[in-house]
């Protein structure tokens, strides 16, 4: 039993379409209102979502889906501020299945793994624009290479270093680097 | 009498073959291939349980239709059209394959009742089986690869279904779609909305492990819950007559209609089992079966399975709205209003 995805669920709407309330400000929510049967769609900013949330009374229905989330919660972010690409790396295209870089912003859909390599900059900036930028965590195939694990470790203990130097927990820290430049080495060695 | 929380629990579990492109990117052969070899491993002799394996090309709206209605498809595979489609069901409907819907493989599994801890350990030792014949896409940044770069991560998205009429009536589900979309879970109408049924999920799979995941959605499910049972509470101590009012004639609808549409039908059920919980009305016909179980099997592509033979190709019909409300009037034949 799963709800349909709402249609809206692709990276670029935020900037595409302005809110229905104060026309200013991009829409992220989407709010579906139902009045005694009859449906109506509003495309909100997060300002406008919040204020419609109080106000809404009565027997309305109402319901929003979030478009876009990075940008809720944050000053509103414009189109020309959205994920950063330098426009000359717009003609970017992925060699082993042809897709570019205005097809990825369009559909939200790439192509193949190595789109993920091709794209990585256009892709981290989407990340980093929601909340802190996060690596993967969880179940990680049995079956794959040695160094996708050591490679996920070393992630994790940067990410770990970088936080324990910015507390200046510098003993900590120092015994951290160790550990990374153990790993480093291994995976240069590569797989046994 | 107790009432569960979540009313129902669904879990999917996205997952692409390495050296292979995303569906929508590869060509018809190389996803024939492809299909043939997942519907083999399926085929295998390890498994617990078997698969059952469906020939998508054949079915017909119908049976389509009964398979989301139960759970088992995702409405978004049902509705596509892509090359090289496969499906099968796992062990009588305890978990459902999607292939080569938006991405290679979608595990699917859904349960009624609080069980998305269970439901994700049934997916995690099925991937875990697959995994053993199939190589999958992965990256240690970007975790397990799918066609929306959106959902990569675990791969895996949980859902729990609230009942939240109250909430919905008195206008609060906004403010708290709010909330929820600033811890990155969405809310979202399971059947359009209609009687305040809706769905929790997490909206972006990267960065948490699953078990985590699963923690926070059933944490936030109690507090909403909790949340919807206080306002039931109040809605009675502040408005008695009306309340009262609208439960009393719910019933009286669904113990005299003769012709009833799904979204009436799930409204009328969704008062009486409010009108259960605060304890204004009894409905024995409904006893041995939970609302959300009722409210399932008032469904389209349900009526015409269960009650019509299969035989209609349509799922709007005179016909259909004529036995969703016999099966309603002999659910609530004994209901009655406490005085
Ligand atoms: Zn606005
Ligand atoms: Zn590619």
């Amino acid at each position: 039993m799963f709800a349909d995805e709402s249609p809206d669920w692709n990276f670029d709407l935020s900037g595409s379409v302005t809110c229905e309330v104060c026309g200013d400000e991009p829409a992220t929510m989407h709010l579906l209102k139902v009045v005694d049967g009859i449906v109506s769609h509003t495309h909100l900013c997060p300002g406008c979502a919040e204020e419609a949330a109080e106000q809404t009374d009565g027997l309305a229905l109402v319901l929003a889906v979030p478009s876009v989330l990075r940008n809720l919660g944050r000053s509103p972010v414009a189109k020309e501020s959205g994920p950063v690409v330098p426009s000359d790396a717009d003609d970017r295209f992925c060699a082993v299945c042809g897709t570019t870089l205005s097809d990825v912003r369009e559909s939200g859909l790439v192509g193949c793994a190595n789109c993920y390599q091709v794209f990585a900059e256009y892709l981290e900036a989407l990340v980093e624009a929601g909340a802190e930028p996060k690596e993967h965590l969880g179940k990680m195939p049995q079956r794959g290479p040695e160094t996708d694990i050591l490679r996920h470790e070393i992630m994790r203990l940067e990410r770990m270093l970088r936080e324990l130097v910015a507390c200046e927990r510098f003993e900590e820290a120092a015994g951290v680097r160790d550990r990374l430049a153990e790993l480093g080495e291994r995976l240069e060695g590569g797989p046994e | 009498m107790t009432f569960p929380v979540i009313t129902a629990s669904a879990v999917g579990l996205t997952r692409n073959v390495s050296g292979r492109r995303f569906p929508h990117a590869e060509d018809a052969p190389a996803l024939e291939e492809l299909r043939t070899e997942i519907v083999e491993v399926l085929g295998g002799d390890s498994w617990e349980h078997s698969w059952q394996v469906y020939d998508v090309e054949s079915m017909t709206t119908v049976q389509i239709d009964h398979l989301v209605e139960r759970g088992l498809m995702t409405p978004t595979f049902a509705d596509c059209a892509g090359m090289g489609r496969g499906f099968a069901v796992y062990g009588e409907g305890q978990a459902s394959l999607e292939i080569n819907g938006d991405d290679h493989i979608r595990l699917l599994g859904f349960r009624p009742g609080g069980q998305l801890a269970f439901v994700w350990s049934l997916l995690n030792r099925l991937d875990d089986r697959l995994e053993t014949v199939l190589s999958y896409g992965f990256d240690p940044r970007w975790g397990y690869l799918t066609a929306r770069p959106k959902l990569a991560g675990s791969g895996m998205r949980a859902y729990a279904t609230l009942h939240l009429p109250a909430l919905t009536l008195t206008g609060r589900l906004a403010g708290t779609a709010v909330e929820l979309a600033r811890l990155g879970l969405g809310l979202a109408g399971l059947w359009g909305g209609a009687g305040g049924v809706v769905q929790v999920s997490n909206l972006r799979p990267l960065g948490k492990p699953e078990t985590e995941i699963l923690q926070q959605i059933g944490d936030i499910s109690r507090g909403i819950v909790e949340k919807e049972r206080s306002v039931r509470k109040m809605l009675l101590r502040d408005n008695p007559i009306q309340t009262r009012d609208q439960i009393g004639r719910a019933l009286g609808t669904a113990q005299h209609a003769w012709t009833m549409s799904f979204h009436e039908a799930v409204n009328l059920i969704s008062a009486a089992q409010v009108g259960m919980e605060l304890g204004l009305v009894e409905v024995p016909g409904m006893a041995a079966e939970s609302a959300f179980g009722l409210m399932s099997r008032l469904q389209s592509a349900h009526i015409v399975t269960d009650h019509m033979d299969g035989r209609t190709g349509c799922l709007e019909s005179p016909e259909i709205d004529e036995h969703r409300a016999r099966v309603l009037r002999e659910v609530f034949a004994g209901a009655w209003v406490r005085p």
